[in-house]
């Protein structure tokens, strides 16, 4: 029973927002803007399960004592944030913004720094002309790099054009053809899910 | 004690070519590309007091890249004397886009409340295009310092996408494609973005098809804008670190397959 009115709300919210989309009257706009407001607050309680799950998780494995340490750290992470928000806000020059910008900013772009010698490292070693398909990969990824560098396009005033005929043709088709894929398995999978034939978001049961 | 392997060179290579040329104060010649003068050019030929949304879609992770994109992009909309409402739907990218738009506000003496406001940040971001789309001070009651939406002059008489010009999305992911598969689709709003490098490929078929205005892309696309506002910022300083690593990188491309062909040449005899 349960099972069906979930299935029933899912069914007439999914006609209702999809109906709304083509009009223009005021009470289907008023519909539209409550609903986006619901969807709002649904999202902020999922973010408090998901902390929920995130501290029970962690405290489970520091209870059997696996990597006590790191997962301490994130804990602390946890708690202290929010501790900081509450009691000195958010806003500038409070110590939430001062751990923020001289602890989050820099550890995030210290890691994605890290990034570069990977390249590097990935570069020499596994970047290598070993099939006909690999060769063509290689030289591409060499123009394209070589056309964004401000030596190659001094030098070589023809490679961005090489470069955009890369960007503008095989590279565009491709993506597009994965767009159209997404957007065909989005539509199919939505549907599925209003119409009720899709019900793994139930829980998996049938 | 470790043995050092290749990688550790090879990192520390990098490591020298990128340390030695941040010292060396050259700047880097180079053309600017269609897309940042696409960009370059709509701000320029907008109104003087257009109202412009900037959005802060991006992570801390992706600032160096960011930063001088952003900044320049505010410096060039404060100097033509636009006024900006500034919102970040990804909850790093608030504190951030604060403090960038105040920075560059305070450069042109431009005033809060009057030349800019910040709305700060709103969860969902689905939820949050949409709901602008109907009513920007109902998804925003308040700014990001807590004042009454009705209290602030810029807002007055802005009440959805419609009293405004465009929104100019900064991401470093692919959050921009929700600005145009609901901001743009649904209610009309032109999109422009400035976004990292990485992102272009993504970005290309929308911009293809119209559905993004235009874009600015990495600290190329960041040094190029502050030529065109002539301006030596982080994208004009950080484009010989990047070209170096660039270099760096073919050169590590070819000399790995040199190693390797070499390697096979002899297997072959043998």
């Amino acid at each position: 029973m349960n099972r069906k009115i979930a299935l029933v709300i899912c069914f007439l919210f999914g006609l209702v927002m999809f109906l709304q989309y083509f009009s223009q009257h005021q009470v289907a706009r008023s519909v539209n803007q409550a609903v986006l407001e619901y969807w709002q607050i649904i999202f902020a309680f999922t973010l408090l399960v998901g902390v929920a799950s995130v501290i029970k998780s962690n405290v489970a494995q520091m209870r059997r004592g696996q990597d006590r340490s790191y997962r301490l750290v994130t804990l602390i992470g946890l708690v202290s944030m929010p501790l900081l928000a509450l009691v000195w806000g958010i806003k500038a020059d409070t110590p939430f913004m001062w751990v923020f910008e001289n602890v989050q900013a820099p550890m995030q772009s210290t890691v994605f720094a890290l990034l570069a010698f990977f390249v590097a490292s990935a570069s020499f070693r596994g970047f290598r002309a070993r099939s006909v398909p690999a060769a063509i990969l290689l030289l591409s990824a060499l123009v394209i790099l070589l056309s964004r560098s401000a030596v190659g396009s001094s030098l070589f005033p023809q490679l961005t054009g090489v470069a955009d005929w890369i960007r503008n043709y095989p590279s565009m088709s491709a993506r597009r053809a994965i767009l159209i894929g997404i957007g065909l398995g989005s539509l199919t999978t939505s549907l599925r899910v209003v119409l009720g034939i899709e019900r793994t978001w139930l829980g998996g049961r049938k | 004690m470790r043995k050092i392997e290749t990688r550790h060179w090879t990192f520390l290579g990098l490591f020298v070519c990128i340390g030695l040329v941040m010292l060396i104060n050259v700047t880097v010649d180079h053309p600017v590309s269609a897309q940042t003068q696409k960009m370059y050019d709509f701000i320029d030929s907008l109104p003087s007091g257009s109202v412009l949304i900037v959005s802060f879609d991006h992570e801390a992770s992706s600032l160096p890249e960011i930063r001088p994109i952003a900044l320049a992009i505010l410096r060039h909309a404060f100097s033509r004397g636009h006024r900006l409402i500034g919102v970040a739907l990804l909850s790093e990218g608030t504190a951030i886009g604060y403090r960038l738009m105040r920075k560059t506000a305070a450069e042109y003496g431009r005033k809060y409340g009057r030349d800019y406001v910040y709305l700060g940040f709103k969860p969902q971001y689905i939820a949050a295009i949409l709901s602008m789309g109907e009513s920007i001070p109902r998804t925003f009651p308040q700014d990001y310092l807590g004042r009454s939406y009705e209290n602030l002059e810029l807002l007055n008489g802005v009440r959805n996408y419609d009293d405004v010009a465009a929104v100019i999305s900064i991401t470093d992911g692919s959050l921009t494609t929700h600005w145009m598969e609901y901001g743009s689709a649904r209610y009309g709003i032109r999109i422009l973005s400035g976004m990292t490098a990485a992102m272009v490929t993504t970005f290309d078929p929308y911009v293809d098809s119209g559905q993004m205005y235009c874009l600015v892309a990495g600290l190329r696309g960041a040094a190029e804008y502050e030529r065109l506002i002539n301006y030596k910022g982080g994208g004009t300083r950080g484009m010989l670190a990047q070209t170096t690593a660039h270099l760096y990188v073919i050169l590590l491309v070819v000399l790995g397959n040199v190693i390797y062909f070499k390697s096979r040449r002899k297997r072959t005899t043998r």
